[in-house]
């Protein structure tokens, strides 16, 4: 027990001096773990990519942040990351709302329905990933033999193999896996909505468009921001399917920046523009997500 | 499961047991045993409770137990590299492996147990898949952290370590054995591999997994419509229009026969396959003075005859890898492509294959130039900041001999001595080994340079991108040929 306080405070709680070891002792790990894991390798990345190694030497330079804007596979990439996140995040956005303003409505079947609808989020994306490319393969996949047997010729249908379809390949996948992410936030965020407004609306004789647009909207606008947050900043930086379905290609098609990053990393060893491009890409996300956040705080305030 | 970690200290051994989670008498818990030898030899074993430890755990009068709270778990989590990275004795008969996962790797790995068994020499094996083990290697070779006392490489990263000065020279270790350079027996281009400069400096890799490609072809369909054995590119292309023109209705399930399957996704897969036409055709990726030449009018003629033999295969060749390529061979529905031999046996296995014993396999066709297969083999070196030099290389030598490299050849691993190849008990086993040898003997290495691993991804890409219909012959080309220059001029 601690000798009793002579501070200002005119009281004390028994143990607080040990209560408040406890609580820094507590929160010690998940201090240290977020120093190691986040911290720590932030400020190595930035300094990583601050230097410029040739011929054995390090030395430091801007010459990793100068190459970015020379190099065309690295605009590139950057570019399809762009048009794959606002492709695919626009898709999920609109089917997710309608599933979940549907899903939201007593139908016959409902949960079984909202089950179904959770399975491909379930699934590790290696694993869709590796189904898809199979479905997806021109000469035996199911995708093409479902056509086929519709007596449509396929012979175009290339997906993964054609330039012109491989970034819309790649975009349906993940909408078909992450759509159901989309809809169970905005699901929950309907579940929230208090009944009332509707019942006013009713009695003012608003019709379904006009109750949807001015009551179920504004009210749903913190679910949406954060549905859409989480996936932007997924999508930004998404790696594992597009290396299993096509691995960038064909012809750099759809290479991600994060693959790119990936191959410079660890195939080329040039870890120096890798950091480079990797903070690149931290910041690019970071502005994406302090608009979706000011957006959030100026609907509280 | 809560994990409340039990420390018992023995100061005699200097040993720990730490069990994670669970009751001491449970045996579902796990035991991590680490012990610090008087040698400063630290190790580390775990595995599930057993009643030895159990015994251990619970016997009041040895145990001083400490009731850790995670924070401290984690803190001796951290103490764990600093532990490891104490000086061994440098006498201890203890080899790091760094191997490949597949069938390379398990040929080794089994080698290094009956080593262990023979010889006493404890060898740890770390195995990586082969997407991760080239990174592995060079991190660690790179900042000297010496883990590995021997390591796998496939020949094209060779370039990369040896540029860096990674590996140890190999000659004054023969030497020291009393040999004045590795066995006449090895293949000449496979002992050229581990040379650095490419077949005439230091030796620094010795070769132990002698792959070559080869072109496979369907000798049924060839006989039917009385075709010879492709000599050349152009033949190989008139019987790919025969088969694709005739068989429309050919293949085991019924449907089309494609007379050639090329394996053209961006990256190692496209390069391999266009490599031996490159080449036959005249190409050469550098010039003598290493600058790019892949736009010269033999590269552009060498990818115009790929896009050519592209019309007579399967559609989205563009991106196929070797299992698309391994599957449309397998399941009947095209009649030749360049391949590795891992994939021989397959095709007389009747769970997979549906061409049983219809599968032939020749050395490369020629065109300009004669045929060379592109060669793709495994390396054994020894890292420059290994710590058992010596006890590495005696593995080393050991493992390469023909008696070992005979065991791995039964394993499915083709070797890289001649006299292996003319083995009768493995020509009996593996008949296509004299047509192998020969590719193998007339083979090339890809292009030797420390910038392989990027300048083969951008020629990938340009590639894929005259395949996919994306690019002409000669813009790709063109690009290509640039962007490799861009390449070579960073490095310098």
């Amino acid at each position: 027990m601690s000798e009793p306080s002579n501070s200002g405070v005119g009281y004390r709680v028994p143990g607080a001096g040990s209560d408040r070891r406890l609580a820094y002792l507590l929160v010690a790990p998940t201090v240290a773990v977020l120093v190691a894991l986040s911290i720590y390798p932030l400020i190595h990345v930035v300094t990583l990519s601050l230097q410029v190694t040739s011929g054995g030497a390090s030395r430091w330079s801007l010459g990793n942040f100068a190459r970015l804007f020379s190099d065309h596979f690295f605009l590139a990439a950057l570019g399809h990351t762009l048009v794959y996140a606002a492709c695919a995040l626009t898709l999920e956005f609109f089917l997710g709302l309608g599933l979940a303003v549907l899903m939201n409505n007593q139908l016959r079947g409902r949960s079984l329905f909202r089950a179904a609808l959770l399975v491909p989020m379930m699934l590790p994306t290696v694993v869709a990933g590796v189904v898809w490319r199979l479905m997806l393969n021109p000469n035996f996949g199911a995708v093409n033999g479902t056509l086929r047997s519709w007596g449509l010729n396929t012979a175009a249908l290339t997906w993964t193999s054609s330039p012109r379809l491989a970034m819309l390949s790649i975009v349906a996948v993940d909408v078909w896996q992450w759509t159901p992410f989309m809809f169970l936030i905005l699901l929950a965020g309907l579940q929230a909505i208090p009944q009332e407004p509707y019942e006013a609306a009713c009695m003012d004789g608003s019709s379904a468009w006009q109750t949807f647009r001015h009551v179920t909207l504004p009210l749903l606008k913190p679910a949406i921001l954060v549905a859409l947050l989480l996936r932007t900043m997924d999508l930004l930086r998404v790696f594992d399917q597009v290396f299993i379905l096509t691995e960038g290609g064909p012809g750099f098609a759809t290479e991600t920046i994060s693959l790119y990053i990936y191959r410079t990393a660890f195939r080329f060893s040039d870890f120096g523009y890798a950091a480079a491009m990797s903070f690149v890409l931290l910041i690019v996300t970071n502005i994406v997500s302090a608009f979706y956040i000011r957006v959030l705080q100026a609907r509280e305030a | 499961m809560t994990a409340i970690p039990l420390w018992i200290h023995e100061p005699a051994h200097k040993v720990f047991y730490l069990r994670l989670g669970r009751k001491t008498d449970d045996e579902r818990s796990l035991a991590m045993e680490l012990s610090l030898e008087p040698s400063g030899v630290f190790r580390i074993r775990y595995g599930a409770m057993n009643s030895a430890l159990k015994e251990i755990l619970s016997s009041d009068h040895r145990m001083r137990s400490v009731s850790l709270s995670i924070l401290s778990g984690m803190l001796l989590v951290a103490l764990i590299p600093g532990l490891l990275s104490c000086q061994r004795d440098p006498n201890a008969k203890s080899l790091t492996l760094a191997v490949n996962s597949g069938v390379e790797g398990d040929a080794l790995k089994q080698a290094a147990l009956d080593y262990e068994a023979q010889t006493g020499v404890h060898i740890n094996i770390a195995e990586f898949p082969y997407a991760n083990l080239f990174e592995k290697e060079l991190i660690d070779l790179g900042a000297r952290s010496r883990a590995y006392d021997l390591i796998m490489l496939d020949d094209p990263w060779f370039p990369k370590f040896a540029s860096q000065h990674l590996l140890t020279e190999l000659t004054p270790l023969l030497q020291q054995r009393g040999l004045k350079g590795p066995d006449e027996d090895f293949v000449a281009t496979s002992i050229a591999l581990g040379r650095e400069p490419y077949r005439t400096g230091s030796l620094y890799a010795m070769p132990y997994v002698g792959n070559s490609q080869l072109l496979f072809y369907r000798k049924d369909l060839f006989a039917k419509h009385n075709l010879p054995e492709p000599a050349t590119w152009n033949d190989a292309l008139a019987a790919a229009k025969i088969i694709s023109e005739l068989e429309t209705n050919g293949a085991p399930g019924g449907g089309k026969i494609y007379g050639y399957v090329m394996r053209a996704a961006q990256g190692n897969a496209a390069v391999a396959d266009f490599m031996p036409i490159f080449w036959a055709f005249g190409g050469e990726m550098l010039d003598a003075n290493y600058q790019p030449a892949v736009n010269s009018a033999e590269g552009i003629a060498a990818l115009k005859f790929m896009l050519e033999l592209g019309k007579y295969s399967p559609p989205g060749y563009a991106s196929f890898n070797a299992d698309e390529v391994g599957a449309h061979l397998l399941q009947g529905t095209a009649a030749m492509s360049i391949n590795w031999p891992a994939w021989i046996s397959s095709f007389n296995d009747p769970a997979k294959s549906r061409v049983i014993g219809n599968m032939e396999f020749a050395t490369l066709p020629g065109a300009k130039n004669p045929g060379q297969a592109e060669i793709g083999n495994w390396l054994l070196a020894i890292p420059r900041d290994a710590k058992n030099k010596d006890a590495a290389f005696d593995f080393l030598l050991w493992a390469t001999s023909a008696e070992q490299m005979k065991r791995s050849a039964i394993r499915g691993n083709p070797p890289t001595r001649k006299s292996l190849f003319n083995d009768p008990e493995l020509v009996a086993k593996f008949p296509a080994y004299p047509t192998q040898l020969r590719s193998l003997e007339s083979s090339r290495p890809r292009p030797r340079t420390p910038h392989w691993n990027e300048i083969e991804n951008v020629f990938g890409i340009y590639l894929s991108k005259a395949n996919s219909g994306e690019l002409s012959a000669e813009d790709a080309m063109n690009q290509a040929n640039t962007e490799i220059g861009k390449i070579l001029e960073r490095a310098k």
